[in-house]
């Protein structure tokens, strides 16, 4: 049996472990809010760039820009995968790689012919290890800025239009509520209208608070200087929303999924306290009976 | 007319406004209320929002975008 020095001792670090997991908890909790907040501020502008492609889109052919077509000919394919930096989250990242790499099997794609660009540490480093091109590798913090993912679907337009790839996509973690998180993948080159609206679906409430109202679209407008242009100039740009929205949904996931973690982890430190502390009190009688015994024992033979 | 300009992480402006000017790239125009609808590209300059006819406009400094004008409001995304 362990002696009541050694089970003090264990149950002082359990109390220990638990003040961490608590306070990484709190933490967690309230960078959730923020993420939640982030993304809010986000939905005026993917409102308004989807409205402006649907009116484009009415006049003229969407499809026929060479963002929205598929490079069928072309070999690779290059996929945004997004992770956490930090660990001690559950299956996050885990879910999020294993989706990509099934993902790749699908199109049939082997390791060579897929390049990464891995936002978050443990992407990079899981496929760095396994003979994949990273293109591009940021690591993901609540830094991360509009300005950020702008420049990395900057890169992969380049060298989408380039006809490098036959598509571009983005692997992540999609927040549906605080205990549930959903891998996910979604296209982003070729650019699809239906895609779009989808995503601009899921960034706005229909209604409550949130809702905002809709405007009647006046049926003809005057495009300056040519439907080509705009279209040209507001694709990019919704592809950069797909993007940062997919970024937040992830950094939401992660701090959800670090608190759900750690709470349990602080709720099972104070299991094994009550546990300990039971152990240490049963150990502890066990003594003062044994030395009773003794002193007994002595008192008999000394009397005899 | 409202007016709403935007950032994909930050509304720049959002409310009421008498007038906006944009730098477009066909020159520099101004959109007052009941403009006729119209869509176009913008190019790097300043964005100058009154929110009354005799209010100091408001400056943004912009690299590019897309405006949207319709009876009722302005959208400019950047």
């Amino acid at each position: 049996m362990a002696s009541l020095k050694q089970i003090k001792g264990n149950i002082a670090a359990m109390k220990k472990s638990q003040a961490v997991t608590r306070a990484m908890e709190a933490v967690a909790a309230a960078k959730m809010r923020k993420s939640q907040q982030r993304a809010l501020a986000g939905r005026a502008y993917a409102r308004a760039a989807a409205t402006v492609l649907a009116r484009v889109s009415g006049t003229r052919d969407v499809h026929l820009h060479p963002l929205a077509m598929t490079n069928t000919a072309a070999p690779r394919g290059l996929y945004i995968v997004i992770t956490s930096d930090k660990g001690l989250a559950g299956a996050l990242n885990s879910a999020v790689l294993k989706g990509a790499v099934s993902d790749m099997a699908r199109e049939g794609l082997s390791p060579k012919d897929v390049s990464v660009i891995a936002i978050g540490k443990k992407a990079h480093d899981y496929f760095a290890s396994r003979g994949f091109t990273i293109m591009h590798h940021v690591s993901n913090t609540d830094m991360l800025s509009s300005e950020d993912t702008r420049t990395i679907i900057a890169r992969a337009q380049e060298r989408y239009m380039g006809g490098e790839y036959r598509f571009v996509k983005v692997a992540y973690q999609n927040f549906v509520s605080t205990f549930e998180q959903r891998p996910t993948l979604r296209g982003v080159f070729p650019l699809a209208i239906e895609e779009l609206t989808k995503v601009v679906a899921d960034i706005v409430p229909a209604k409550g608070a949130d809702a905002e109202s809709e405007s009647v679209a006046p049926t003809t407008y005057t495009i300056e200087p040519s439907a080509e242009e705009v279209i040209g100039a507001i694709m990019p740009r919704l592809a950069s929303v797909i993007l940062y929205h997919a970024l937040l949904e992830s950094q939401a996931s992660e701090h959800s999924a670090r608190m759900v973690a750690m709470k349990s982890a602080s709720d099972k430190a104070g299991e094994k306290q009550h546990e300990l502390t039971l152990k240490f009190n049963k150990a502890r009688q066990a003594a003062i009976t044994r030395e009773v015994s003794e002193i007994i024992g002595g008192m008999e033979a000394v009397a005899h | 007319m409202h007016v709403v300009i935007a950032k994909v992480d930050e509304v720049l402006y959002r409310g009421e406004a008498h007038s906006l000017t944009v730098p477009g790239v066909a020159g520099e125009m101004t959109i007052l209320g009941h403009h006729e609808p119209v869509i176009t590209t913008l190019k790097k300059g300043d964005v100058r929002v009154k929110a009354t006819a005799s209010a100091d406009p408001q400056i943004i400094p912009i690299d590019g975008g897309v405006l949207e004008v319709n009876a009722s409001s302005a959208t400019v995304i950047l």
